[in-house]
């Protein structure tokens, strides 16, 4: 089983393909670039985690002036994926494990409440409407979440 | 639980509960922040989809609009097919306006007692205006006699006003400002709820495109020119490109007319034709912000746009007729001039045969460089075709043709003039914004200008404004600032793609003139979606239409791939399969990306089962096994275009066309698709469409009779789906109940 902290191996020509395209479609101006605010969101629809501090690292630490209006080819882009793509990737059971931690009474479901406190205060925060998108539909009547199906759910896309 | 293979080592015994919920929590935003990203890539390319396969569309319709000229410009007058669609081309009639209102005349329609609808009376009063928003809510039609009266008060108002409205905000009153409603008449009524009814203390600006694709464009134009009439001063109307009677032959509001109204209809679509012409064109607010529909190009001019005879402008997409000097208030068709002093053209029966190599895109010809030498270095802009000076090209050799005849000596002079504005109003109507700085022709829609920045703060200065506000386009969140604020695009037909694309918006402008915008989306099924439900369903109804377009072009893409396996393997690599489709299909979408919801099966090393692939596209014929495959397809790809032309051939509108018509249709789309129909084919066809075997065929069970399913969606459901016009195909009839 590869040890899943091992740096990936070089992009295939194929996924070089895939990586352009989806590259262009981030490309509203027509000048086949995106801006440098937008390289964090097309990483992560790239299947990357990078963390919005690691994205600027990346791109040379620029001014909040440069974030909104520098851009970037995809040419410079494809090795900036390759540097994040180090970080590990969670699994279906990773996710599980993760939220039984604050699963109080063993019995499968966690709180809603307190899984909401705890994304908007630990880690990399979350907003409270990036919370509440994210918990549509998931509680039930006593405001729990059934976090296995909750998890099947998420991963379904 | 805890299988020790598929788990990572994230969690150490080791850590502390602090550490561990740390990383907990971690790793839920880092797997949400990665889901938005893929949502917001499903929504851009869902809409990609949507709005390509609409600009082609148009672009198709412009194509088509191009092969009738050069019909025109080749045919000798007596033969056949110039008959058949010359009185499309001409006002025919030599017609005072007075002569037009007794053609119009409503006294003799008797109003039956059955009737259950509104009765008006004129003019009309406040109660009887919110009473007709009244009635179009309970679903009721308006009595066709109201309905001309209600047109030719519209008409005669209409004639008074000036091409520029001019309106202030003086009083502290707020203007608001809608933009494309499209038919849909559930986003009018719920801006009338939320911001109340058109009055003097409430003016309106409504910026064009009030027909077309939706169900209720008649309601909602009665509906707009009933407040008109109400409040001539506070309610504002400007012509969108699809107040055109050529373009709602494609998008529905012809049919809509005519379904409606059986034995009026063609009286009622020539008023409205009328009307639209005296539709101004734009509006300005305080001298400081300009309404229009589309935009603007580098040489749009406000005093060239008030000086023009708006009204000759029937069709923005045809060349303005000329004016015989002699008689004032009668128009007279200028080719009449050029067949009656005597210059004919070389006559041929059928023009020489076209060669696949004459077009770039095989499954529609374009005829722009038939009717005028074509323009060096034409750019392939996104990979679409060109269409540069399309319209233009064909109005310079018609009016070239003009200018040299006997009658007007200054009929070369006049003819600049009349380009010029035909083209300020072509751009008004038809042009988009792009992030480049420049002017460059907008050949994905086929009409008009993509105008930068650059353009925009050249006009803002030239004309002392600071702000435009425009629409044509559909916005996902209803609006859209663009040019550093400067041009604002506003589109109030909510859900337009599907339930749930977009919302709908308007705006309001105080003295202050700080747009305010208010955003809707008409449908309470959409509420109760998420945003994944949403954006999933959006996807469905996009790729199932996706899947459509590829198998109708199913013998154009089985060659392009042959083309690339040469050593007829039956397979092709998935960068090939990709440069292929796009290669045939030219709508700039990203297909590798869509490659998992298009193709089921490939192989281990990725590459495509090209012929396997279209088993499973699969569409189930219609019972029609003595009809020739290829015609078929082709009958299916070019659906809407056959009906367009069908429409054109029906001359009295009555939705009927004999068999003799039927034919000569069929030579016409045998040069423009360059296929050969053989006299047997299309007799089949006739046969099979004509079941009361009384030689004239219905246009809509022609239609119906190629209706064509998907098998994927018919097993999923178990029901057919009807392929129509364009219209039909962005808005499906019933929502999938498995959504």
């Amino acid at each position: 089983m590869a040890d899943p902290a091992a740096p990936a191996a070089e992009f295939s020509a194929d996924q070089v393909e895939d990586f352009k395209e989806a590259f262009g479609l981030f490309d509203r101006v027509g000048d086949s670039q995106v801006a440098f605010s937008q390289v964090a969101d097309i990483m992560r629809a790239l299947g990357q985690n990078p963390t919005n501090k690691e994205v600027r690292a990346i791109l040379g630490s620029p001014s909040d002036d440069d974030m909104a209006n520098k851009r970037i080819n995809f040419e410079s882009f494809l090795p900036m994926l390759k540097v994040v793509d180090t970080a590990p990737k969670g699994t279906y059971d990773d996710y599980v494990e993760g939220l039984r931690v604050f699963d109080k009474e063993g019995n499968g479901t966690v709180m809603g409440a307190e899984l909401r406190i705890v994304l908007s205060t630990l880690g990399e925060k979350m907003s409270e409407q990036e919370i509440d998108a994210l918990m549509q539909g998931q509680e039930d009547e006593n405001g729990s979440v059934h976090y296995e199906a909750f998890v099947k759910h998420i991963m379904s896309i | 639980m805890g299988c020790g293979v598929s788990k990572s080592n994230l969690f150490q015994k080791s850590d502390s509960k602090a550490v561990t919920s740390i990383k907990a929590a971690v790793l839920i935003q880092h797997w949400y922040r990665q889901y938005v990203a893929r949502m917001e890539l499903k929504r851009r390319y869902t809409w990609h989809i949507f709005q390509s396969l609409e600009y082609s569309g148009e672009q198709a319709q412009i194509k088509l609009y191009n092969f009738l000229g050069y019909l025109m410009d080749n045919f000798t007058p007596s033969s056949n097919e110039r008959n058949l669609i010359s009185h499309f081309f001409r006002e025919n009639e030599v017609c005072r306006d007075s002569e037009w209102e007794r053609f119009f005349d409503y006294k003799n329609i008797d109003v039956p007692e059955i009737y259950s609808g509104p009765h008006l009376t004129f003019p009309l009063t406040l109660e009887q205006g919110s009473g007709l928003v009244d009635a179009f809510r309970n679903k009721r039609q308006l009595h066709s006699r109201y309905v001309l009266q209600l047109l030719l008060d519209t008409w005669r108002l209409l004639r008074k006003f000036p091409n520029i409205s001019r309106v202030s905000t003086c009083q502290s009153k707020e203007i608001t400002i809608c933009g494309d409603l499209h038919g849909q008449l559930e986003d009018l009524l719920l801006i009338f709820y939320k911001n109340g009814m058109p009055s003097h203390e409430r003016p309106y600006v409504f910026n064009g495109d009030f027909v077309d694709r939706g169900d209720n464009s008649i309601e909602v134009l009665l509906i707009l020119f009933s407040f008109l009439l109400l409040y001539p001063n506070d309610v504002h109307l400007n012509r969108g490109n699809h107040e055109d009677h050529i373009v709602n032959l494609r998008y529905g509001f012809t049919k809509e007319v005519l379904t409606k109204y059986k034995m009026h209809g063609k009286r009622i679509l020539k008023l409205l034709q009328k009307i639209f012409s005296w539709l101004p064109l734009a509006t300005v607010i305080d001298q400081k912000v300009l309404v229009l529909h589309g935009g603007i190009s580098d040489t749009t001019d406000l005093s060239v746009l008030a000086r023009v005879d708006r009204h000759k402008y029937v069709s923005a997409l045809r060349p303005p007729k000329k004016r015989h000097p002699s008689t004032a208030n009668v128009s007279v068709d200028y080719e009449e001039e050029v067949w009656s002093s005597g210059r004919r053209r070389s006559s041929v029966a059928l023009p020489r045969p076209l060669t696949r190599g004459t077009f770039q895109n095989t499954s529609l010809p374009d005829f722009s460089d038939r009717v005028r030498p074509p323009v060096g270095g034409a750019a392939e802009r996104r990979g679409r075709l060109a269409l540069q000076g399309a319209l233009l090209g064909g109005s310079q050799q018609a009016l070239g043709a003009a200018a040299g005849t006997g009658p007007s000596q200054d009929s070369g002079e006049s003819s600049d003039h009349s380009e010029d504005e035909w083209k300020q109003i072509l751009d008004l109507l038809w042009s988009d914004p792009m992030t480049q700085d420049g002017c460059v022709p907008n050949e994905v829609r086929g009409g008009g200008c993509y105008w930068g920045p650059d353009v925009t703060d050249d006009f803002l200065s030239r004309h002392n404004m600071t702000l435009i506000i425009r629409s044509h386009e559909c916005k996902q969140e209803g609006y859209e600032f663009c040019h550093n604020r400067k041009v604002l695009t506003l589109f109030s037909a909510s859900n337009y793609y599907d339930v749930a694309s977009n919302r709908g918006a308007y705006v309001k402008l105080g003295p202050d003139l700080v747009p305010y915008l208010i955003q809707y989306q008409a449908s309470s099924k959409t509420r109760e979606l998420t945003v994944r439900q949403r954006v999933g369903q959006t996807e469905h109804s996009a790729l199932r239409v996706l899947r459509k377009q590829l198998f109708s072009h199913k013998s154009d893409l089985i060659s392009a791939f042959q083309d690339l396996d040469k050593e007829n393997t039956g397979l092709v690599s998935l960068k090939d399969w990709a440069e292929a489709v796009e290669g045939v299909m030219h709508l700039g979408l990203p297909w590798r990306m869509l490659r998992s919801q298009l193709i089921s099966r490939r192989a281990s090393d990725g590459a495509v089962d090209y012929r396997q692939w279209f088993t499973e596209l699969a569409i189930q014929e219609p019972n029609m096994e003595h009809i020739e495959k290829g015609l078929l397809e082709m009958l299916y790809r070019h659906r809407s275009t056959l009906e367009t032309i069908f429409r054109i051939v029906d001359t009295d509108n009555s939705g009927v066309i004999n068999m003799e018509d039927f034919r000569q249709t069929w030579k016409l789309l045998s040069i423009y698709l360059k296929m050969e129909f053989t006299e047997e084919a299309i007799s089949d066809l006739a046969v099979a469409i004509d079941t009361n075997g009384d030689g004239c065929i219905d246009i809509q069970e022609f239609m119906e009779a190629f209706r064509l399913s998907d098998k994927k969606s018919r097993l999923e459901r178990g029901r057919s789906m009807f392929m129509g016009t364009a219209h039909d195909l962005q808005r499906p009839e019933t929502v999938d109940p498995d959504l």
